[in-house]
């Protein structure tokens, strides 16, 4: 064990952490008094280490109180802060503000193709409505609950990339399928849709595929990659997405 | 009121983590109307942050596991102050209630048989927790809320309307319960509360409210728990006449990060000591070895060897000492921090570098991993980790009948985090995750009672509750150029953190209610600007009301316990005091004043064969000599001490 033994100083507030000043270019929008939306800058203090979300609490807690974002857990698990940032969708909460270009103004948009609400949120309803129709729930008969059910570790890892998935909708507002197209499913779906298809306990992968062989289903994605670039739990979408576009063709519907 | 929405329920659930869903799915298969109630978008609840495990007494790692073996240790690390029926339920059903998760569809960790494979944790005895990497509550919460749609899609089919028998209110808060006609003592009728993005109220007419609503961190500094954690349940709870046990009891998981400061306090899952890591001061010492309490001697190693041999060969070798339960631990660290052997940050070193491969850190510690590395610029697989005591669960909360989760109000019932008396002084870890399965079934099935029962004759809500209820809703608006809620809340939470934390003195706690006294009085006059449309100051205003409420009885509680137990640390009173076992503290509002009453109450007796379950010899370490007076060891069943 090779702890190097760092200077004595029981006391975090010891340790200085360098601060700088930003600028966050934020899109506003409140649909009370607003018709469209529009720009606002704010000029921020922050340390070093700070993330886009601490940043986005100072401005909300000391200088505009009206902010409106959603956050949960503040760090990734719980999927409630995907935005715009730099152009990008990120979760605020793991984004630090040194990584995005901190000596231009950073710009923090709502996530595309969703109805803003106000501010930075969004209606996440028809993201929702698509995650309902695939299905999202294991089909099984006959195994009650006395007892454990056996699976594989090997069958377990089939599709242990996808149950990693948070419904940020980080994937699904990133593809440029789901901008000019409301009707597709979108990425998030399917990677829950291959959940459950690659789950050796369901029985409901040929009905699943079914559904996603539609004509807004896979055949829509065009392998953009965008949402395997945007997921913050590094899910492979797109392989997802390809996998069920492959088991739509070889097993047939 | 010509803008009240108006929604008419059999079962209202405020609240949608584990406990939540678990008693909403239950009260639907009854065939009851069920409405949920939640303050995030569904899926996003505190139960998602969850990363150990559900401990459940299977047996798939060690055969010799079994409930009594879990109720034993779910005791000694409450110091058996628990609520023991409590307990026993909790330890018998929390293996079916896995087995039934995984019918749902959850997915977990596997052993080379392809059974549920369990993990090591704190205070238990066996390796118990069946989880899934470090995102057992993500997967928890999402095969909840994925039963739910198909529950919904069942009804689909049937009715013709998904929502028809279980509908989802999200980014809805609730601010008051109502009662039968107005009487401020009879049964619950119902909840009143806004749309948090239109701001418009919203009036539930049911005859059973469920409260599963979680904690009260936020009112601390340096906490592991989401903006949600504002109290409410508790709040609702004390205002709707129900009582609150154990509020002193607050949990500081030993292990939240201390840097960069943007992070303090979010959670390091107990899951890298579980599974190897151990906790160094700055001279590379393994410091635990030093904090092994008397009650627990005899349990844990006493040298680095046996401690590490306990992994592969726990037959033979006594458990590390950094497994002891959380409160233990959490004072190890405030102590070694105290006296000058701490991390450069204001932590000690917890290492996991130099005890697994890099590879296996990976794969059974995932989200550790990229947390580190991307917040903290650390990489877990080659360097040790700061971390330090962060505000993390409260054991205390309202009274309920463990059977069937009903508080004393009738028509209020409460389930997990929300409720007290289950955990005692100290909750061992991975025993919330099973809290919230077992009692969420239960209270479900008890609610559903309740409301069938109740539904020839339904209580009412009168026009002048709604008025009032919304009068108190808007009155931040109703004044101008008092403090922003933001203010108050800050303060709060500096109050809370440093004179109600970890180690507590009388001086500073009747500092702390004096504080307490005086941003409530501030808080009266505070003021919000703008309007009712997804206003977050205005929210955080009629939140900071619930965790004034809540402060007050966790500070009050805690002065009032002369001794140290579990999650209650007195550095005017170190030691542990049998006569104070048997004691709840409980926390009513006076109907007159509206203040915060204390009162005492004795803890449930525990049940003759449940305390043959323990040697006498270690009784003695917690009960009085008068308690045990008729005690004799007779041992039932198999030895259970290893």
């Amino acid at each position: 064990m090779s702890v190097d033994a760092p200077s004595k100083k029981p006391i975090a507030e010891a340790v200085e952490v360098p601060t700088f000043q930003i600028t966050l270019r934020i899109e506003r929008y409140n649909p009370e008094f607003d018709t469209e939306s529009h720009y606002e800058d704010y000029e921020v203090t922050v340390h070093g280490t700070d993330r886009v979300l601490d940043a986005l609490h100072t401005i909300k807690w000391d200088m505009d109180g009206s902010l409106s974002f959603r956050r949960s857990c503040a760090h990734g698990v719980c999927g409630s802060d995907a935005m715009r940032i730099n152009g990008k969708n990120r979760l605020a909460c793991k984004t630090l503000v040194k990584d995005v270009n901190p000596d231009k103004p950073i710009t923090i948009e709502p996530i595309k193709g969703l109805p803003v609400e106000k501010d930075l949120i969004v209606d996440m309803e028809p993201f929702f409505d698509s995650y309902r129709e695939i299905m999202p729930f294991l089909v099984t008969t006959g195994h009650e609950p006395t007892h454990e059910r056996i699976q594989s570790q090997a069958d377990k890892d089939r599709f242990d990339d996808t149950t990693k998935c948070i419904l940020c909708a980080a994937c699904t507002s990133s593809c440029p399928v789901f901008w000019n197209d409301g009707q597709y499913f979108g990425p998030a779906a399917i990677v829950n849709a291959h959940r459950f298809i690659f789950d050796s306990r369901d029985e409901a992968g040929d009905q699943r595929l079914q559904i996603l062989n539609d004509k807004e289903g896979v055949w829509r994605c065009r392998t953009v990659f965008n949402c395997t670039e945007a997921c913050p739990r590094g899910i492979e979408v797109t392989k997802a997405i390809a996998e069920v576009k492959r088991a739509i063709i070889t097993r047939r519907v | 009121m010509t803008d009240l929405e108006r929604h008419a329920y059999d079962v209202l659930v405020i609240g949608a983590g584990g406990s939540g869903l678990r008693a909403a799915i239950e009260a639907r298969e009854a065939g009851l109307r069920v409405a949920i109630v939640c303050k995030s978008l569904f899926g996003k609840a505190h139960t998602v942050m969850a990363e150990g495990g559900i401990a459940a007494s299977m047996g798939n790692s060690n055969p010799h596991d079994n409930w009594q073996v879990h109720f034993g240790d779910t005791m000694r690390g409450g110091k058996f102050l628990n609520n023991p029926r409590m307990a026993e339920l909790h330890a018998k059903e929390a293996p079916r209630r896995v087995w039934e998760l995984e019918t749902y569809g959850a997915l977990f960790d596997r052993t080379p048989e392809g059974k549920i494979s369990q993990r090591n944790f704190g205070g238990h005895e066996y390796a118990r927790l069946a989880h899934v990497g470090d995102r057992t509550g993500l997967e928890l919460i999402r095969t909840l809320q994925q039963k739910i749609v198909s529950l919904q899609q069942e009804d689909e089919r049937e009715f013709g309307d998904a929502e028809a028998r279980l509908k989802v209110f999200m980014e809805l808060t609730i601010t008051e319960l109502m009662h039968d006609g107005g009487a401020p003592d009879g049964p619950v009728s119902g909840a009143f509360g806004y749309w948090r993005e239109s701001g418009r109220f919203v009036l539930f007419d049911a005859p059973a409210v469920v409260l599963a609503t979680g904690g009260i961190g936020k009112s601390f500094k340096v906490t592991s728990n989401s903006w949600e954690y504002t109290g409410d349940g508790h709040a609702l709870a004390l205002r709707a006449g129900a009582k609150l046990i154990n509020m002193e009891f607050v949990q500081f998981h030993p292990t939240g990060m201390v840097w960069p400061p943007s992070v303090k306090g979010i959670l390091v899952t107990e899951s890298v000591r579980g599974d190897g890591g151990v906790l160094r001061n700055s001279e590379g010492k393994r410091f635990m070895f030093e904090y092994v309490p008397e009650v627990f001697r005899g349990q844990y190693a006493t040298t680095e060897e046996e401690a590490d041999g306990w992994y592969e060969d726990p037959e033979h070798n006594k458990r590390p000492p950094e497994l002891l339960p959380r409160d233990e631990v959490a004072r190890a660290i405030n102590s070694e921090v105290k006296e000058g052997r701490g991390s450069e940050h204001g932590g000690v070193f917890l290492d996991v570098s130099t005890r697994l491969p890099a590879d296996e850190i990976k794969r059974r510690l995932p989200s550790m991993h990229h947390q580190f590395l991307e917040l903290a610029d650390v990489d877990i697989t080659a360097q040790p980790m700061e971390v330090g005591p962060t505000c993390h669960y409260v054991m205390g909360g309202i009274e309920v009948d463990p059977d069937t989760g009903a508080s004393s109000v009738p028509g209020l019932f409460a389930v997990g985090e929300v409720t007290g008396g289950m955990h005692g002084s100290n909750r061992l870890g991975g025993n919330s995750l099973g809290d919230l399965l077992v009692f969420g079934q239960r209270t479900g099935a008890g609610a559903a009672a309740y409301a069938a029962a109740a539904s020839k004759d339904r209580p009412t809500v009168i026009d002048a509750s709604i008025d009032a209820v919304t009068a108190t809703a808007e009155e931040p608006f109703q004044r101008e150029g008092g403090e922003s809620p933001y203010t108050l809340h800050q303060e709060l939470q500096q109050v809370m953190n440093d004179l109600v934390g970890i180690i507590r003195r009388e001086p500073e706690m009747q500092e702390a209610l004096d504080k307490l006294a005086d941003i409530r009085e501030r808080a009266a006059h505070l003021s919000v600007e703008g309007r009712r449309q997804f206003n977050p100051g205005w929210h955080l205003a009629l939140d900071l009301r619930n965790m004034l409420q809540v402060s007050e009885c966790v500070a009050r509680s805690a002065l009032e316990r002369q001794e140290s137990r579990g999650g209650h640390t007195r550095e005017d009173f170190p030691g542990m005091d049998a006569k104070w076992r048997s004691v709840n503290l409980a926390c009513h509002l006076d109907p007159a004043t509206g203040m915060v009453q204390l009162t005492r109450q004795q803890v449930p007796t525990i049940r003759d064969d449940l305390m043959h379950l323990f040697e006498r010899s270690e009784l003695e370490k917690y009960f009085t000599t008068e308690e045990l007076a008729d005690f004799q060891d007779v041992r039932q069943g198999e030895d259970d001490q290893s």
